[in-house]
């Protein structure tokens, strides 16, 4: 099976965020970057489909240089080799601009099976996967919990809300996004890591015609406008008087 | 268990300045001279080059020319030329300017800087050659055949909180290496560890440490001009008490505050944190702080011994730089110039050896010849007993250290004598008279504002640590004597000599009081191992990865 | 116009649709308001949706609309929205708009802005709220290119009972969705329930958390009766969690989960800033703690300081006499 894992570089879950002289972006000086989580376990479900399956996992990754790092990290884990489409722009496009710049890599590669996580960690848009599948002609199916591959096809095991899940047959190729905590992640091992200097980085220019869909206009702190309602009396009386405006005034019961 | 082995031939336990720079050098030899290529491998702990390293700083550049000439076209991260340098003397409410501003301390032709940017960058250089750098891994045992070091074991990965293999279990590997060359730190895990198996100290005066607080401020841009160098002692600290605090204005308003206390202070009570927010909270600082954000906290210690604790640093098959060998210069608070240097004699040291093919201690003897003769004996000799003389006091250490400059360092006792510090802690009956009357211990989030002094918990939040939950605790406590005699005797003093909330005595639900160790709060200072008094603290390193952040720092 | 696309399954809405409404009726401005339902049947879904304020109840039966695929609903709404041609279409960011959504968006090409939740101004020139780095950073994001412009809701940022409720039932018309059956390429069985190994705090609505101020394991009862009383989920803050008095998966903060519940019971907690940046964004947060200067009390929505052992179950008493 040739396998895609779409890999993201997003700030650490630790980042403390700090905006940028015009609010419009973070400032990207002193900030530490990881693999997105989601993605690391859709890394993980590529390399385990591969060992039972057998064939070989790519790593596709978009963004400026830096993201080098997750690139070599998933190398480094077990993949075989990887597309990186460079470009300085592309570290805070969002999900379409991404999806196009990877699709416009990915279209020659005639992949069997491509997975990504459920959503990034910073922007969180929870449509690069899906907007990618139609890019690529493929059928999607996303929040994925469990894949079992057969002839040809595809049994997954999709999440719904309220603990309720679903399985859904697909032909393949198919496009997967993959939820946090399928598995359990491997580590990297120093072998692991001299060998990914060897593999394999295809560096790919972005393609003509990739646009971003949206603009962001302020990035700023959430804030909040309330102030602190004390409530005093006796035990019984506060008690009232909360429940009172939890009811009628917050509507939060 | 089946381990895997690696082999390789030289290993440097340590990514910082020291260990980065014995890469560097080995590289350059191998292309000065060509032969055989070597196999060069690094270990660090942290995620990423950089992320455990913590300093002032003011850094001398004289190592880094010679290092890396073209260190300016290769853009080293040099935040800003020192401008201005200012020393005073604090007391409660004012500040005394010193009269001259005391050689050592004129930072004319230095650089502030941040250690953590130029960590990375240095280990850009070193993985631009092309020499395996693995982040993630630490050092956590030696590789031993008698007195020959052979080489390190990394730490076991997937370790549960119980002791138990988690799923994803990952044996830690054997490296094996020609010669081993430790860059672990102050009080590295396994400089330690040498010390212990090869007695390295006989001989020597004992070691002598400090810890050190800072803190990244983020102030209004016209507030300190960048390249402004502020150096004070005084208050807070008593006469009793080494230290001093120390304000490094880089560009773009940003600040590094730090504070450094001698860890062989006298009261079992003291608390170098809240010793740290008083210093703040003097008019001087706090008017300079005003309006300005907090924006990372750490700590580390510092080896301040000097020349005279330095212990025996080569070895069958090893070597030790940097920090971990207590190359520091205590009386011009300068070490990373040091480190780079005994980093990179102890790389022309390896290739030498390795090429003669004799990595015996006795080959390797050359990497002390190189420490005698050359800058980092020349530099350190003079203030061999600096710090010991602080031992007697802040005057006499004061006029000792003006002797100094002119006697190169002479003294009737010389070397100058001192216990280890973390025996000069006294017990609360020998401090206060009485077991009874140690005054009522003021909580650790009294007296914090949260916007210009913190409380521990709140600060270590923004030294960015963090560490896989699921794992043994990383600090090893090896006797009772928390729940036994330590109460009585010092108070429990581990709770207020780690900066980083630690270690907590809880309630034990059965009216008395345990021991309870907050290990993923731990930002790897080191202070618990050396302070404890009863010396029955040991870090080890917990699983790769976990720690600090220390962004900009 | 903006079209609105509830959200309905086996004849049952998704309440999450009546938020979706008024979110829109605060985006309108002067703009006329769509909801249009989808389904193979759709019950009394389509009668329920017209007692709000909104122009018109569009009914699209199509039986290859049951079961719900991608494909299937991609295609019903694209042909929805080329006969309607709202300028802005609108759903709540459920699982299932987070299948479709998005390949609904790059088949047409237009833009998507999802987990939306705040609106700043109106009609076309609005600009949508939504949060980015899990939370940490709030971004005002104007949507580019030509109309419709597609926006999903974040469930919970708008209230279902802040939609309008019309004077008289708006008119229910059903419209004819093409759909090609050939061309839906997913193949679902039906769903199922299982319970989750592991409990999942981030989707409680309600949560009833303790602090050190619990002060010993067999005090939890007093929480655990709140919680009952309220219809939440128990967590803790870290010490608690150390001590082994509840398991790791029911800490919150900086080492645990993050959620952001519509409300947020302290009890006895001081708030660090570890267990802050775990707790903040939830929308109604009450502190309970006998230290008036605990910086819990800077988060809080509503704050007593008191005795929790009696406050606590005043509170349950109260909440279990209506």
């Amino acid at each position: 099976m040739k396998i895609a894992v779409c890999i993201k570089q997003v700030p650490t879950r630790e980042w403390q965020p700090r905006l940028n002289d015009d609010k419009t972006w973070i400032r990207e000086q002193d900030v530490s970057y990881e693999m997105n989580e989601p993605d690391a376990y859709a890394l993980e479900e590529a390399l385990r489909l591969r060992e039972k399956h057998g064939g070989e996992v790519v790593v596709c990754s978009a963004g400026p240089a830096r993201v080098q790092q997750v690139i070599r990290e998933a190398l480094a884990r077990g993949a075989d080799r990887a597309l990186h489409v460079e470009d300085d722009g592309l570290g805070a496009a969002d999900a379409f601009a991404i999806a196009d710049a990877l699709a416009g890599a990915m279209a020659g590669e005639k992949f069997d099976l491509v997975l990504t996580g459920l959503q990034s960690d910073d922007q969180g848009h929870a449509a690069t996967g899906v907007v990618l599948a139609e890019r690529l002609g493929m059928p999607h199916s996303t929040i994925i919990m469990e894949v079992q591959v057969s002839d040809g096809g595809l049994r997954i095991k999709r999440e719904l809300e309220g603990g309720w899940f679903q399985w859904i047959t697909m032909p393949l190729p198919a496009l997967l996004t993959i939820q946090s905590g399928i598995n359990q992640l491997r580590y990297a091992t120093l072998k692991g890591i001299m060998a990914a200097k060897k593999k394999e980085i295809t560096k790919v220019p972005v393609a003509a015609g990739v646009e971003r869909v949206q603009q962001i206009a302020a990035l700023a702190f959430p804030t909040k406008s309330k102030q602190t309602q004390m409530i005093a009396g006796s035990a019984s009386e506060a008690a009232k008087e909360l429940v009172r405006r939890l009811r009628d005034e917050a509507r939060a019961l | 268990m089946q381990r895997e082995q690696l082999e390789v031939d030289v290993l440097i336990v340590g990514g910082g300045p020291a260990g980065l720079s014995a890469a560097l050098r080995l590289a350059q030899l191998q292309k000065q001279q060509g032969g055989e290529p070597l196999a060069i491998a690094v270990l660090e702990k942290a995620r990423e080059a950089g992320a455990h390293s913590l300093s002032g700083a003011v850094l001398d550049p004289s190592t880094l020319r010679d290092l890396i000439p073209d260190f300016m076209a290769k853009g080293a991260p040099l935040a800003a030329e020192v401008h201005k340098d200012h020393v005073y003397f604090l007391t409660q409410s004012s500040k005394i300017p010193f009269p001259i501003i005391p050689p050592p301390l004129q930072n004319h032709g230095n650089y502030i800087i941040s250690i953590n940017r130029f960590v990375q960058w240095l280990a850009s250089q070193v993985e631009a050659e092309g020499i395996d750098f693995f982040s993630g891994f630490p050092g956590q045992d030696i590789l031993m055949d008698g007195a020959r070091v052979l080489g390190v074991r990394t730490g076991d990965r997937g370790i549960g909180k119980h002791g138990e293999q988690r799923p994803n279990f990952e044996p830690g590997v054997d490296i094996v290496a020609k010669v081993t060359i430790f860059c672990d730190g102050v009080r590295g895990n396994l400089t330690k560890e040498l010390h212990r198996r090869l007695q390295l100290g006989a001989g020597r005066q004992p070691e002598q440490f400090a810890v050190g607080l800072k803190e990244l401020w983020e102030l209004p841009k016209d507030r300190l001009a960048p390249g402004t160098v502020i150096h004070t002692m005084g208050y807070p600290l008593r006469h009793e008490e080494f230290g001093g605090a120390f304000m490094y204005a880089m560009p773009e308003g940003q600040l590094s505050l730090g504070f450094v206390v001698g860890l062989d202070y006298k009261d079992p009570m003291f608390d170098p944190h809240m010793a740290f927010n008083r210093f703040k909270q003097h008019p001087f600082v706090s008017q300079l702080l005003e309006g300005g954000q907090m924006i990372r906290y750490g700590a580390k210690a510092l080896p301040e011994g000097g020349w005279n604790t330095i212990p025996r640093v080569y070895m069958d098959g090893g070597l030790i730089a940097g920090d971990a060998g207590g190359f520091m210069n205590s009386m011009r608070l300068k070490g990373i110039h040091l480190a780079m240097r005994t980093g990179m004699h102890a790389g022309e040291a390896a290739f030498e050896a390795i090429r003669a093919g004799d990595t015996s201690a006795a080959s390797l003897k050359r990497y002390q010849d190189k420490i005698d003769n050359g800058p980092v004996k020349q530099e350190l000799y003079p203030v061999r007993n600096v710090h010991q003389a602080f031992g007697h006091g802040l005057f006499p250490g004061l006029m000792y250290s003006g002797l100094a400059l002119v006697t190169k360092g002479w003294w009737i006792q010389d070397p100058m004598r001192a216990e280890p510090g973390h025996e000069e802690m006294k017990t609360l009956a020998r401090y206060y008279g009485s077991e009874q009357a140690a005054p009522a211990q003021a909580s650790n989030t009294t007296l914090v504002d949260r916007k210009l002094t913190f409380d521990k918990l709140t600060n270590v939040h923004f030294s960015g640590t963090a560490h896989d939950e699921d794992q043994p605790a990383h600090l090893l406590v090896h006797t009772e004597v928390c729940h036994s005699i330590c109460g009585n005797e010092y108070g429990h003093p581990c709770v207020r000599f780690c900066p980083a909330h630690v270690y907590e005595m809880v309630d034990d639900g059965q009216g008395g009081k345990r021991l309870q160790i907050n290990a993923s709060n731990c930002v790897h200072c080191k202070t618990c191992d050396i302070m404890d008094p009863y010396g029955v603290i040991t870090w080890v390193p917990p699983e790769g990865g976990g720690g600090p952040q220390y962004n900009g720092m | 116009m903006i079209l609105v696309i509830a959200e309905q399954r086996e004849g049952k809405l998704n309440r999450a649709s009546l938020e979706t409404i008024a979110a829109a009726q605060q985006l309108a401005g002067s703009m006329p308001i769509k909801v249009a339902v989808l389904g193979a049947t759709t019950g009394s879904v389509p009668a329920d949706l017209a007692s709000a304020s909104v122009a018109e109840v569009l009914v699209g039966e199509h039986p290859a609309l049951q079961p719900y695929t991608p494909d299937g609903f991609v295609m019903a709404v694209q042909a929805l929205i080329e006969q309607q041609k709202p300028q802005i279409v609108a759903l709540p960011h459920t699982y299932q708009t987070r299948d479709f959504a998005p390949q609904l968006a790059a088949r047409m090409r237009r833009a998507l802005i999802t987990d939306v939740t705040g609106i700043k101004g109106s009609g076309a020139t609005a600009s949508f709220s939504r949060p980015m780095f899990q939370g940490k950073l709030t971004a005002d994001v104007n949507p580019r290119g030509d109309a419709p412009h597609i926006v999903t809701f974040q469930i919970g940022a708008f209230r279902a009972d802040a939609m309008q409720k019309g004077s008289s039932a708006a008119p229910v018309t059903k419209v004819d969705v093409a759909i090609d059956a050939s061309k839906i390429r997913q193949k679902p069985e039906a769903p199922f329930q299982e319970a989750k190994a592991a409990v999942d705090l981030s989707q409680a609505e309600r949560i009833v958390a303790v602090g050190r101020g619990i002060k010993s394991q067999d005090n939890l009862a007093i929480a655990e009766k709140l919680a009952k009383a309220l219809g939440a989920e128990v967590a803790a803050s870290r010490p608690i969690c150390d001590n082994g008095w509840l398991p790791m998966e029911r800490q919150i903060g900086s080492s645990g989960q993050t959620v952001a519940p519509k409300l947020y019971v302290a009890l006895g907690i001081s708030g660090a800033i570890q267990h802050l940046v775990g707790m903040k964004g939830s929308r109604t947060i009450v502190a309970i703690n006998k230290d008036a200067d605990a910086p819990i009390f800077e988060v809080a929505d509503y704050g007593i300081v008191g005795d929790l052992f009696e406050i606590a179950p005043a509170l349950t008493t109260e909440l279990e006499k209506s």
